[in-house]
This record gives structure tokens, C-alpha cells and sequence, in this order.
């Protein structure tokens, strides 16, 4: 019995100890608009942003989220513990209840980057080898 | 007529859409949209509809939601819908939501308006077909013909979401305000099928209060809900004719007065390509009816529960299946089952980001959910059959 009870305990402890590890983002970098008044976020803080329990930085500011389909899935995946799908199905289900607004959707890499040059609030993973012009970009601590 | 067909959906496709007005300083409004056309056929029974038993397309839903930040932490959003499930919606439009909400932090936010009423996984998004992989789901639980009665209130809930530490995070909602049910909804249908003659005349508003709570437990995707809710006066007044033969004009004037206690328990694991989901519903209807003869007393208990699961092979296919009983404490009609068991299995595909196809089967036992009387004069528990395709487009 103690032997199981030491299993469950050491299975426990590897999923949290899973979901505290540092985050790396795989082949991406984090963008946001210059007005945005962070230079960093953690990997948690970067995590209630992408899964909607923070919706506002710090100044009021709405947070606007900018994907680019297929380009950045992987760290997508690590900054919100969803893949692509379930990321889409997810914001989806808050945009059509009246709880949240969809990510908005760039169609390759110049115009997220411009998109987020010139949109209040936004916030991005861009594909690390990105020409970046108008943004700031964030650290993970 | 059809609302929309599949070649009628592509062509209204639209980009979503940022609208700054006319050059000023107002911030912009933030356009969404879908619309759902879906076809379906059973053997046995009209279910859903009237004629299924020959193939309807009587399945229709479509939204357009608008949302805008006019001022820091402050959100205002509306959505128009229209449906049309058999007997219920018939393509009116009407107004689903609009709230306006105000965030203090990430703890705390109050939400006011006409909004949506969290109540485990789906009921906020039950007619949200591109959020979900199955066409119907489980119908005990969230019945397509029962919406105006389940999904919006006019009223207020506050909201937030609370760290638990190394424990992971709490989200809740608790709300309170008024549902207001008409004469010709899917409830008031379900509610005239049950009697042997007469109908409802009318529908007190009632005042409802209930919450959601979600543990997000530190395990990615692993999350468990608990959903409760109380409505203090599901009223409403029912006319039965009396006389005999059918012209005589004579009548009797009826209330009914309930107290309705509803309590959901949910699981969600959403695990690499997996999503694993199961809930169990139970709803107390004590109903007191009044007539000239006297009060009547009641206390009915009906509860569903679901176990469903369903793998992602890539980014444009999808298969799922759920099986859901369902079980009442008496007869909803005359010749009805007290219990419906369904097995479904479903395809979803995504040929592109805002085009959606499902097709799915049903294979059915028992009649307790069949609520529409001259449909199905007989009814037994022989297993019967359902085939679904739906198509959504969004934007």
C-alpha cells in the first residue's frame, strides 16, 4: 500500500514539476506593440495570456493576440498548452459566448509583424528569423 | 426553404473584420460570424423535426457577434443568432447577447446585460457548431429544441479566476437574472406535446441564479467542473378545453408553479491529440399546478450523463464518439420510454480554417427524449438509427 501510495505521490510530482519547468519557444520569438508597458513576462504570466485568464495588461490596455497559422505551432503549444486545434476550438468557444475575443489571424510573417506595429495591445509569437520593425520584443523570464 | 446551402455559405464567406468608423478616435469594432446548415435522416422516428423519417434539413443556425474596448478594462459585445431545429427557432432572428463587462484584475469582473449562462462544457456554446467535434450533442443534457430556455438570461454574473499555486487555478462564474421563455419556443412545444389537449398561454419570467466553477488543475488540459443552479419560479398558465364536441368553447384556466434545481459535474482532459470529456446532469422539477379543483404537487427527477472521446489525425480530420443515457422519472408523452440511450460516432473535417464538415451516426434505444406527439404515434424501444452532415462557415 505504501509503495502505491509512493507511486501516485512521485506521479503527481512529475506533472507539476512538468508544468513549472522553464519555457523555451521553440524556432519563435514574443513580440508585442511598443505601447505595450512590459519588457518581460513568465512563462505563466505568458500562459493566462494566451489561455484568456489575463485579458488586460497592467495599464488597461486590451490584450490583442496575433497568430500565424502553421508557422509558429510548436511554441504556440508551449506558450498555451494547447496545439494549433484546440487553441482555435478553445478561443472559439469564448468568442461566440460573448467572453472573449478570437486571436486575430495574419496571413505570413511581414503582416503579423506590421500588425502588431500598429494594433494597441498586441502581442505575438513570430518565427525567430522574423525581420522585426515597429515591435518590442519580450522576454521570458 | 433553406436558409443557407452549402454553396450559398461559401459564397457569403466574409473576412472577419476591424472597422475603425470613419477616421475617429472611437476603437475598433471586432466582427465574427458563422453559419451552420445541417441535413438529417432517422429511421423509426421524426426526431428533431417532423419529418426526419424523410430526410430534413431543418437544422440551421447562423451568429454575428460584434465586440469592442471603448475604455481600458471594458468590453462591450452583442451576437444576433437565428436557428431553426425542427419545431423550434423557425429563423427568427433575435438578440443572443449584449453585455458590457468590466475586469478589476484577473480575480475579479462583473459582466451586465443579456449574457450567456455558463453551465458545464457546452451550454454557452451549444449552437456553436465549428467549437465542438460532434454535430448533436448529448441531448439530456443539451437539448438543440430547448435553447431559449437554457442558454441566455437577462441579468448579471461576476467572474474571475483565482491561483491555487502549485494546485493549479480556480475559474468561476455565479450569476443571477431572468430567462424569458415565449409561446412558441422548443419549451413551451415540449410542454403543449405533454398534454393530451390544451397549450400554454403564457410564461412568467423566471428568476434564475446559479455559477460554474472549473478547477484547472496543474496538469495541462485536465480541468473539472461543478455547475448549479436554481430557478425560484418557472411559471406559466395553461388553457385545457373542457367541452365536447370540439366547438363547444368551454375551458379550464390552469398554473403551474415550479422550483427548479439544476446541478451539472463535468471532466475535460485535453491530452496530446486526444480530448476526453465526461459529465453527468440532473435536473428537480417540484411543480405545484393549480386548477379550479385544487393544487396539485409534483416532484419530478430526470438526469444524462455522457462519456465521449475523440482523436485529432491531423489538421483536417477528426473522429470522435460519445455515449449518453438519459432517463426521466415518467413519461414525457403517452406511450414514451422513461429513459434514451445513444451511441454516436462522428467525422469532422477541416478543409480549411473556416470551413467545417461533420458527419455522423446515432444508433438509438428507447423514446423518453421524442417530445413531439403527433410525429410518432407508436413508440417502442427498438433501436433506431440517426444520420447527421452539418456544414458550418466562419469568419
Amino acid at each position: 500500500m505504501r509503495l502505491f501510495w509512493l507511486k501516485i505521490g512521485l506521479m503527481v510530482s512529475y506533472l507539476v514539476a512538468g508544468t513549472l519547468s522553464a519555457l523555451a519557444l521553440d524556432g519563435a520569438m514574443l513580440i508585442v506593440n511598443p505601447g505595450v508597458v512590459t519588457d518581460s513576462l513568465s512563462a505563466k504570466e505568458l500562459k493566462d495570456i494566451y489561455t484568456a485568464k489575463t485579458k488586460y495588461w497592467d495599464d488597461g490596455q486590451a490584450i490583442i493576440i496575433v497568430v500565424i497559422p502553421d508557422k509558429t505551432d510548436a511554441a504556440l503549444e508551449q506558450a498555451s498548452g494547447m496545439d494549433g486545434n484546440q487553441f482555435k476550438t478553445f478561443w472559439e468557444r469564448l468568442a461566440f459566448s460573448g467572453r472573449g475575443s478570437e486571436p486575430e489571424r495574419a496571413g505570413d510573417t511581414a503582416a503579423l509583424v506590421a500588425f502588431v506595429a500598429s494594433t494597441k495591445g498586441a502581442i505575438a509569437l513570430v518565427p525567430a528569423d522574423a525581420a522585426l520593425a515597429g515591435v518590442k520584443q519580450i522576454k521570458i523570464k | 426553404m433553406l436558409l443557407a446551402s452549402p454553396v450559398a455559405l461559401m459564397v457569403c464567406r466574409l473576412q472577419a473584420a476591424d472597422l475603425n468608423l470613419l477616421g475617429t478616435n472611437m476603437p475598433p469594432l471586432d466582427f465574427h460570424g458563422f453559419v451552420s446548415q445541417g441535413f438529417l435522416a432517422t429511421t423509426k422516428y421524426n426526431y428533431l423535426g417532423n419529418d426526419t423519417k424523410d430526410g430534413s434539413f431543418q437544422f440551421t443556425e447562423a451568429g454575428l457577434n460584434v465586440s469592442m474596448n471603448p475604455l481600458p478594462r471594458t468590453r462591450i459585445e452583442a451576437q444576433g443568432f437565428l436557428y431553426d431545429v425542427g419545431e423550434s427557432g423557425k429563423y427568427q432572428p433575435f438578440l443572443d447577447y449584449a453585455s458590457i463587462e468590466y475586469t478589476f484584475n484577473d480575480y475579479l469582473g462583473l459582466r451586465g446585460g443579456r449574457i450567456r449562462r455558463p453551465q458545464g462544457i457546452y451550454n454557452d456554446i451549444q449552437d456553436v457548431d465549428l467549437a465542438r467535434t460532434y454535430v448533436l450533442l448529448p441531448q439530456g443534457i443539451y437539448d438543440a429544441r430547448s435553447r431559449d430556455f437554457s442558454v441566455s438570461l437577462d441579468g448579471g454574473e461576476v467572474f474571475g479566476n483565482l491561483p491555487l499555486s502549485n494546485a493549479g487555478a480556480l475559474s468561476y462564474e455565479a450569476y443571477a437574472g431572468y430567462i424569458n421563455v415565449g409561446t412558441d419556443s422548443g419549451v413551451a412545444d415540449r410542454i403543449n406535446n405533454s398534454l393530451p389537449v390544451g397549450k400554454v398561454t403564457s410564461f412568467d419570467p423566471m428568476l434564475i441564479a446559479g455559477s460554474q466553477l472549473w478547477w484547472n488543475t496543474p496538469v495541462d488540459g485536465l480541468r473539472f467542473g461543478t455547475a448549479f443552479g436554481y430557478g425560484f419560479n418557472f411559471d406559466y398558465n395553461l388553457n385545457l378545453p373542457t367541452g365536447y364536441p370540439p366547438p363547444d368553447p368551454s375551458s379550464v384556466s390552469l398554473h403551474a408553479s415550479s422550483h427548479i434545481t439544476l446541478q451539472q459535474y463535468s471532466a475535460e482532459y485535453l491530452w496530446e491529440n486526444w480530448t476526453f470529456q465526461a459529465e453527468y446532469y440532473n435536473i428537480q422539477n417540484n411543480q405545484h399546478t393549480t386548477s379550479p379543483a385544487g393544487t396539485t404537487p409534483s416532484f419530478v427527477v430526470n438526469y444524462a450523463w455522457y462519456a465521449a472521446a475523440a482523436y485529432r489525425f491531423n489538421k483536417w480530420l477528426e473522429v470522435g464518439g460519445y455515449y449518453t443515457e438519459y432517463y426521466a422519472d415518467q413519461p414525457m408523452t403517452f406511450g414514451s420510454d422513461t429513459s434514451q440511450k445513444d451511441a454516436a460516432l462522428s467525422f469532422r473535417f477541416d478543409p480549411k480554417p473556416w470551413w467545417v464538415i461533420k458527419l455522423e451516426g446515432h444508433y438509438i434505444r428507447g423514446t423518453a427524449l421524442l417530445d413531439d406527439n403527433a410525429d410518432n404515434p407508436v413508440r417502442n424501444d427498438n433501436g433506431w438509427f440517426m444520420l447527421m452532415l452539418k456544414t458550418t462557415v466562419s469568419f
